[in-house]
């Protein structure tokens, strides 16, 4: 198992799950999707998402009408005029209450949901990787110890707890410069990239303890096989053995729900940047945020964040779907928290 | 192992953890950047007032005589004084669990009531317009932010159509029936109810999508067991084969997901409160974390701490009730 990561049985099996499951191409189609989006998000995005404009703002998207009622200065006295405003293709998805283009704001938000997505599940990972294996491993008062520590976490809604812990530490972020615009191949974009930092570690220390009883599981198991024990009677040590031979053959359930977890953490990241507890203002919680006091008025502002959040956790959630298919049919969706 | 001795261990284990959960929350404050006196003290207070100010917060005792006098405190139910408010911060806790809970049970019983159904309903139609529709709906539904379902809730409901009220609900449950009962006055049960239907969907929502999957996947399986077709060989009619024998061993795993999940609820309720501003546990805590209003953040997060402790347990009592080949081990 050592070396290669998925054997070719493995993958024979994800293929074959792939060709027979319209719902795992759409998944896999969204998630290429949102990730082309935040990659690319510069070159995509056709205005500054940062840049007000207030003779722009409160834009309908493309193709719709919108007529309000407004008060204006006429001849120094206030009259009420029926203003009407029209959704163009300059700004597809249209503008916020500050003229900002929507659609730039949704692949920017993009970067936000997935780098603390990724970055959160890799903490998580390997947090809980470490401490389920080691307590899995070595069992008695190590395991004990570790475990009672994991119920004291599950003791706590995770969401509760990330909202606590972002809320009290603040809100540190560390400015990333984006390459593209480094590299002067873009102009007129943000030339850093604001990657929340105490967010995305808070968001993999509640997440931790699923991936700890996962591993602690499958180390129970495993190190009971023979073939840990003859790698034992030929002298490897307890590093050798986890590593190459116990790591190994937990990936499986690893995976799937690491897969899952992705999606969790991004609707955890965008409900605490809607709490506006997150320190940038380029996500898609904090444009829900934003668009709230506009519902009666500008709908978009509100709904088209939501509905990039919507696609991007379905398409996760369908792709973690295949993988737990085509790799453990025995396995079901009952871990992972968040809401 | 007897049900009162199971109840028991459970119970020392879940104090164990609850000690824990209060340690975890005091040792927060002194994680956190920043003197709660920065925030108590006027902008312009000087060194000898921010003394006197930490001195009536007990905040110049050493960590440890501080922690002895909070637990202390806490055994006799007192969770020290509000920063901002100068009330007692239990009495401002308690007043807000009410909410709370009527918010929780509400949402549940919607996803309940909606899910078993659509769950058996998508299991014995599989691969029918029925079935795409209810998988279709729950994958939406567990893949939706609830805040973002309850903003565009009130915006299509209440904005749109004027007809539910968004927020700031003017009577709990207990007053409204008192109110029916004693004055035969229907008005506040009736403002309560349509006060609680856009939260109660809205928290509902990605637990109907759950159970949903739940139920579908689980009646699936049970659907191909040689009892099912014992069953139906010996002529009972299908409806009794679907709820009666399939549907109740598709309970078990169901329940012990919706156990794990619980946190998820209670998650999702405070944020579901800060988008209706519902007067429960979530807007006070994210209202105290705004301020830093100490005593109360850390009274309210233990509340929910034991509150889940204590929901796990009836949640494993029930399990063992549901299904007798599991010991209470």
């Amino acid at each position: 198992m050592s070396g290669r990561i998925l054997s070719d049985r493995v993958r024979r099996s994800l293929k074959r799950e792939f060709s027979r499951s319209l719902m795992a191409k759409i998944g896999l189609f969204l998630v290429v999707l949102m990730v082309t989006m935040a990659t690319f998000a510069p070159f995509l995005a056709p205005h500054d998402p940062t840049q007000q404009g207030l003779d722009e703002s409160n834009l309908p998207p493309a193709g719709v009408t919108q007529t309000s009622e407004e008060f204006r200065m006429v001849d120094g006295e206030r009259t009420t005029v029926t203003v009407e405003r029209e959704g163009s293709l300059e700004h597809p998805l249209g503008t916020d209450a500050l003229g900002r283009d929507l659609f730039s704001r949704v692949l920017f938000g993009a970067r936000t949901s997935l780098m603390v997505g990724l970055f959160g599940t890799l903490f998580a990972v390997g947090t809980g990787v470490s401490v389920g294996l080691t307590a899995g491993y070595y069992g008695g008062r190590t395991d004990d110890v570790l475990m009672r520590f994991a119920d004291i976490m599950l003791a706590f809604p995770a969401l509760v707890l990330a909202i606590a812990l972002v809320g009290l530490l603040g809100p540190l972020t560390i400015l990333i410069p984006d390459p593209f615009v480094q590299l002067g191949l873009v102009t007129g974009m943000p030339a850093n990239f604001v990657f929340p930092i105490t967010l995305t570690i808070v968001v993999g220390v509640v997440n931790w303890v699923w991936f700890a009883r996962i591993a602690r599981g499958e180390a129970l198991s495993i190190r009971q096989q023979e073939y840990v024990k003859a790698a034992r009677s030929l002298g490897a040590s307890d590093w050798t053995i986890l590593r190459q031979h116990i790591l190994p053959n937990s990936l499986t359930p690893i995976i799937v729900l690491a897969t899952i977890q992705v999606a969790a953490i991004i609707l955890l990241e965008s409900s605490l940047s809607f709490l506006g507890f997150s320190g940038t203002s380029l996500s898609w919680g904090f444009d829900i945020a934003q668009g709230r006091q506009y519902l009666g008025t500008s709908w978009w502002i509100a709904s088209m964040p939501g509905l990039a959040i919507v696609a991007a956790v379905v398409g996760i959630n369908l792709l973690g779907d295949w993988l737990r298919d085509a790799l453990d049919p025995g396995l079901e969706g009952e871990h992972g928290g968040g809401m | 192992m007897s049900q009162y001795q199971f109840l028991i261990r459970r119970g020392l284990q879940g104090l164990l953890v609850v000690w824990g959960v209060v340690t975890l929350v005091f040792l927060l404050r002194f994680m956190t950047p920043g003197s709660p006196v920065d925030f108590v003290a006027p902008l312009d207070a000087s060194p000898e007032l921010r003394a006197q100010i930490a001195r009536n917060l007990g905040l110049d005792q050493p960590i440890y005589v501080q922690y002895a006098q909070y637990l202390g405190g806490l055994i006799q139910g007192d969770m020290g004084y509000s920063y901002i408010r100068g009330r007692p911060a239990s009495g401002i806790i308690v007043s807000r669990i009410p909410a709370t809970l009527e918010l929780a049970v509400a949402a549940t019983v919607v996803a309940i009531i909606c899910s078993i159904p659509l769950g058996v309903l998508s299991a014995t139609r599989r691969h029918q317009p029925t079935d795409y529709a209810a998988t279709t709906f729950s994958l939406v539904g567990i893949s939706t932010p609830n805040f973002w379902l309850g903003i565009m809730l009130i915006m299509v409901v209440s904005v749109g159509l004027g007809i539910l009220p968004t927020s700031r609900r003017p009577i709990g449950l207990i007053p409204a029936i008192e109110l029916l009962i004693f004055q035969f006055e229907t008005v506040g049960i009736r403002a309560w109810i349509a006060h609680m239907i856009l939260p109660a969907v809205t928290l509902g929502t990605y637990f109907t999508a759950m159970i949903v999957r739940l139920t579908r996947s689980g009646m699936l399986d049970q659907l191909g067991q040689p009892y099912v077709e014992a069953a139906r060989a010996k002529g009972l009619p299908e409806t009794l084969v679907t709820y009666k024998h399939a549907l109740r061993n598709t309970m078990i795993p169901i329940i012990t997901v919706l156990g794990l999940q619980l946190g998820s609820l209670i998650g999702g309720a405070v944020i579901t409160e800060f988008v209706f501003n519902w007067p429960g546990l979530g807007t006070l805590i994210i209202d105290a974390i705004r301020v830093r209003d100490w005593p109360i953040i850390q009274g309210a997060l233990i509340v929910i701490g034991i509150g889940f402790v204590v929901i796990n347990i009836v949640v494993d009592a029930l399990y063992a009730r549901l299904n007798p080949r599991v010991s209470l081990e």
